[in-house]
C-alpha cells in the first residue's frame, strides 16, 4: 500500500466510514485535515490534559466529597453528613474574622506591591548605570522560597535577638515585638513588599511594550512626565495591571507566609498566631492538620473557591471600562 | 561434582550452587536468629522507618546494614503523610511516635500491631527487663498502661524535673533549689522572675522554661500534682474549672504573663530550650534528665548544670511522670513485619541502646542498660543521684484517646495568648478551654465508637 492509498480518516487497516457520495475530493481533505489538527491538537495536550484531570479536577472533586463528611483521616467510624460542615462554617465565627482579615489584607498588600512593583520597574527602565544589575537585585528576593523568606524574617523580627531590634535598640530605643499584635500585619506587609520583584519583572515587560512614538509625541505636545505616565503609560499597561490584580488577589487569599511565622513552629502554632496574622488558610490549616477535620476543612476550602471566582468575576466587571487592549486591526481580518 | 575455582558456570552446576547455597543459607539464618532474635530474621531486607532525622542517622542506618543485614529507607516523621500512606495501605513498617499521647490515639483507631507475640518470643527485649515507662505504651481499650504493648519508649525522661545553671543562679543572688526536696511551682515562678534579666524592652537572660513536652499533657501533669485529674474517668471530657486544674492553668498562665521564659506569647527562636540554655541565656531548664546529652557533650556548661526534682503544688501530692516516651510503633498493615521487629530488637536493645544509655539522653528503657549511664565525673554523678532519687514517684499520667495531643495543644494554643496577654481572666479562659475542647473529644468519641 503506497502512502496516498492509506485511508486518512479512521484507523489505518479498517474501512473509511460511508461519506456521502455527492462529496468533493478537496471537502473530504478539507475535512480530513481537519481531523488530523484536532488529533493532533489533543494529543498534544494530552499530557496537561491527564495532569490537570489527575492532579486538580479528582482532588477537587474528593475534596468536595469530604466537604460532605466527618473524614479525620484515620478514625473508623466518620459519616456522611450533608451540608452540616456548610452549615457549622457559617456559624464559626473564626470564618467569617479570617475572612474578613483576608479581605483586608487582599486590599492593602495587593495595591501595595503592584505600586511598589511598578515604580521599581519605571526605575530600572530608565537608562542607568548597571541597570541589569539594579534588575537582577530587585528580582532576587522574588526567587527565594518562601520557607526561606519565612525563616529569615521571623529571625530578623524576633524580639530578643532579631536585627530589627538590635537596630532599634542601638538608637535607644525600646525593642518591639514585631512578631506579635499589633506589629505582626506589619512585619507581613513587608514580606510581601520585600517580594515586589515579581511585579516588578512583569510591569518591566509591559512598559518596554509602550510605543516610544506615544511619548515623543506627548512630549512635543508639552505633556508633563507625570502627565504622560498617567495618561500614556498607565492605560497601555492596564492590560497587565489587571493580571496582576486577579493573580495578586488570588495570591494574597492563599498566602502561607503567616505559617512560616508560626510562633513555636509546629503544626499546632499556627493557632497561637497573632490576631492580626490569623488569615483565612491558617483557619483551613488549622482544621486540616492541627484539629484533623478533613471534612470541615475542605469545605472552608471549596467556600474559599467560590469566593475566588466570584472576587475575579467582580474584579473583570469593575475593570472593563478602564482596560485598554492593544489589539492590531489587522489581525481581526 | 566439585567446584572448581576459574572453572565456568554451567546450567546444572550453577542450578547445584543455588541449592546448595539457599540450604547454607537458610540453615545459618536460623542459627543467627537463635542466638540473637526472636526467631524472625531480617537479612537482606528493606524496612521503612518514619522517623525524625535525630532519630535514626545516616550512620545508625549503615551500621544498621552492618549489625542485623536489613536496609533501613526513611521516611521523615509528618503525621499527614502517616496519615496518606496509611490511607494508601501502605503505611511505613515502623513510626515515630509519642508514647503518652500517641498510644492511645492510635491503639482506639485499631490502626497499630499488638506487639506482645514478638515480646513473647524476643531474646533481646525481655518483658522483666522493661522500665514500668513502656507502659505509656500498653492500651487495653478503655485505659493507658494496662493490656497489650504496641510500641516501646527508646528513652525516657520525667518530664516536670528541671535543669538548672548554677552561675546565672550565683550571678542574680539566688539561692540554688535543693536537690532531694522539691521546690513549689509557686517558688519555682519566684525564683524564675528574679533570674529573668531585661534590657531595652529584650529579655537577656530567660529566667526559666517550663513548658513540658506538650501543653495539654503537661496541664495534665500540673493538675496531677495539685491532687486532681485533668480528663472524667472514661477520658470523654476535660474540665479546667475543677480546683486543681485551675491552680494548674492558672500558674502555667501566670508563667506565660510574666514572661520569664518562651512560650506561645514570647516563642524561643531556636524552638527548643538546648541553644538557649548552652549559651548561658536561660537559667532553668524544664526538659528532664534527657537534656544531660547536650550537657554532657559542654565541658564549661556541665560542671556548672544541676538537675534538681519536679517541683509540686503548696498542698499538693510529689508527682513526677515521664510526658513522652518517644519511640517507634508498627502498623497493623505494615508489609514487612519480622524485619520491622528485628530493627526494633536491635535499636531498643542493642547497639544504638547502649550508644543513647552511655550518652545521657534519657534513661534507658531497659533496666539492664542502666548501669550504663553517665557517671564518670562528680557532677554526673550528683546528677545521677537526683534522678535515681526522683525514680521513686514516677507515675505514668493517662491521656484521653479521642483527641490527638497536637489537636487539645491547638486548641489551647488558640485561646491561652488572650489569657496571657491579660485581656482575659484565667476562669473565661477556663470555660472557653472546657467548650472547645470537649467539642474535639465529642467529636472523637463518636468516630471511634
Amino acid at each position: 500500500m503506497t502512502v496516498e492509498q492509506i485511508p486518512v480518516t479512521g484507523r489505518p487497516g479498517r474501512r473509511p466510514a460511508a461519506r456521502p457520495a455527492r462529496t468533493a475530493p478537496a471537502e473530504r481533505r478539507r475535512i480530513s485535515m481537519t481531523g488530523r489538527r484536532h488529533r493532533a491538537f489533543y494529543l498534544f495536550t494530552a499530557p496537561w490534559t491527564i495532569g490537570f484531570l489527575l492532579l486538580t479536577v479528582v482532588p477537587m472533586a474528593y475534596a468536595l466529597w469530604l466537604s460532605f463528611t466527618t473524614y479525620d483521616g484515620i478514625s473508623p467510624n466518620w459519616r456522611y453528613v450533608g451540608l452540616g460542615n456548610y452549615g457549622e462554617l457559617f456559624s464559626d465565627p473564626q470564618t467569617w474574622k479570617s475572612l474578613g482579615r483576608t479581605g483586608l489584607f487582599a486590599i492593602t498588600s495587593v495595591p501595595l506591591s503592584i505600586i511598589a512593583g511598578l515604580g521599581l520597574a519605571v526605575l530600572v527602565n530608565r537608562p542607568i548605570k548597571a541597570r541589569g544589575l539594579f534588575r537582577t537585585l530587585l528580582y532576587l528576593p522574588a526567587v527565594v522560597p518562601p520557607v526561606g523568606a519565612g525563616l529569615t524574617f521571623k529571625a530578623l523580627f524576633d524580639q530578643n535577638s532579631g536585627a530589627a531590634n538590635g537596630v532599634l535598640t542601638l538608637f535607644g530605643f525600646d525593642a518591639l515585638g514585631w512578631l506579635a499584635d499589633p506589629y505582626a500585619r506589619y512585619v507581613l506587609l513587608m514580606s510581601v513588599l520585600w517580594a515586589a520583584g515579581n511585579v516588578m519583572i512583569i510591569s518591566l515587560a509591559g512598559l518596554q511594550d509602550v510605543p516610544r512614538e506615544l511619548h515623543e509625541a506627548a512630549r512635543i505636545d508639552g505633556a508633563s512626565a507625570w502627565r504622560t505616565f498617567r495618561s500614556i503609560t498607565v492605560p497601555l499597561l492596564s492590560p497587565v495591571l489587571l493580571f496582576q490584580t486577579v493573580t495578586g488577589v488570588i495570591a494574597s487569599v492563599q498566602t502561607i507566609m503567616p505559617l512560616l511565622l508560626t510562633p513555636d513552629g509546629t503544626t499546632a502554632g499556627v493557632t497561637a498566631l497573632p490576631q492580626s496574622n490569623y488569615l483565612y488558610m491558617m483557619h483551613v490549616f488549622s482544621q486540616y492538620f492541627a484539629l484533623g477535620r478533613y471534612g470541615y476543612a475542605s469545605a472552608l476550602l471549596w467556600v474559599l473557591f467560590v469566593l475566588i471566582l466570584i472576587a475575579t468575576g467582580l474584579i473583570f466587571r469593575f475593570t472593563s471600562g478602564v482596560v485598554f487592549y492593544n489589539v492590531d486591526p489587522e489581525a481581526k481580518k | 561434582m566439585h567446584p572448581r575455582a576459574g572453572a565456568s558456570l554451567s546450567r546444572r552446576r550453577f542450578l547445584a550452587l543455588s541449592a546448595a547455597g539457599a540450604a547454607t543459607g537458610a540453615a545459618s539464618l536460623n542459627g543467627c536468629a537463635m542466638q540473637v532474635s526472636s526467631g524472625v530474621g531480617g537479612g537482606g531486607e528493606s524496612v521503612t522507618v518514619m522517623a525524625k532525622p535525630d532519630d535514626i542517622s545516616p550512620e545508625l542506618i549503615r551500621q544498621a546494614q552492618k549489625d542485623i543485614g536489613v536496609k533501613i529507607v526513611t521516611v521523615r516523621y509528618d503525621i499527614t503523610k502517616l496519615i496518606g500512606m496509611m490511607t494508601n495501605g501502605a503505611p511505613p513498617d515502623l513510626v515515630r511516635g509519642v508514647g503518652a499521647t500517641d498510644a492511645p490515639y492510635f491503639a482506639a483507631r485499631d490502626v497499630m500491631e499488638d506487639l506482645d507475640p514478638y515480646f513473647a518470643r524476643s531474646r533481646v527485649l525481655k518483658a522483666g527487663d522493661l522500665d514500668p515507662v513502656n507502659d505509656l505504651w500498653r492500651y487495653d481499650g478503655r485505659t493507658q498502661g494496662k493490656g497489650p504493648r504496641y510500641g516501646m519508649a527508646k528513652d525516657f525522661s520525667q518530664d516536670s524535673m528541671y535543669w538548672y545553671n548554677t552561675a546565672l543562679f550565683d550571678k542574680a543572688g539566688v539561692d540554688h533549689p535543693p536537690e532531694t526536696e522539691p521546690v513549689t511551682y509557686e517558688e519555682w515562678l519566684e525564683n524564675a522572675e528574679r533570674l529573668t534579666r531585661r534590657k531595652n524592652g529584650q529579655t537577656v537572660v530567660f529566667g526559666g522554661s517550663y513548658q513540658g513536652v506538650l501543653t495539654p499533657n503537661l496541664l495534665a501533669s500540673l493538675t496531677a500534682s495539685a491532687g486532681g485529674s485533668l480528663f472524667s474517668d472514661d477520658f470523654s471530657r476535660i474540665d479546667f474549672t475543677t480546683p486543681e486544674a485551675r491552680k494548674a492553668l492558672n500558674w502555667y498562665v501566670e508563667y506565660g504573663r510574666s514572661r520569664v521564659g518562651p512560650s506561645i506569647v514570647q516563642p524561643d527562636p531556636n524552638a527548643w530550650d538546648g541553644p538557649t540554655y548552652q549559651a548561658g541565656r536561660m537559667a532553668m531548664s524544664n526538659s528532664g534528665y534527657w537534656l544531660g546529652g547536650l550537657i554532657n557533650t559542654d565541658k564549661k556548661l556541665a560542671p556548672l548544670s544541676r538537675l534538681a526534682p519536679a517541683p509540686l503544688f503548696a498542698g499538693g501530692r510529689r508527682v513526677s511522670p515521664c510526658q513522652a516516651g518517644t519511640g517507634f510503633w508498627m502498623p497493623k498493615q505494615a508489609r514487612n513485619k519480622d524485619a520491622a521487629w528485628r530493627v526494633f530488637e536491635w535499636f531498643f536493645g542493642e547497639g544504638p541502646a547502649r550508644a543513647r544509655a552511655s550518652g545521657g539522653w534519657g534513661i534507658p528503657t531497659l533496666k539492664s542498660l542502666r548501669p550504663l549511664m553517665p557517671a564518670q565525673e562528680d557532677y554526673q554523678k550528683r546528677v545521677l543521684k537526683v534522678q535515681n532519687a526522683e525514680l521513686k514517684h514516677f507515675s505514668v499520667i493517662a491521656f484521653t484517646p479521642y483527641a490527638s495531643a497536637d489537636s487539645l495543644y491547638a486548641l489551647f494554643n488558640q485561646e491561652a495568648p488572650a489569657a496571657m496577654n491579660g485581656h482575659m481572666s484565667v476562669d473565661a479562659l477556663a470555660g472557653r478551654l472546657n467548650s472547645v475542647m470537649n467539642e474535639q473529644l465529642k467529636r472523637g468519641k463518636e468516630q471511634v465508637g
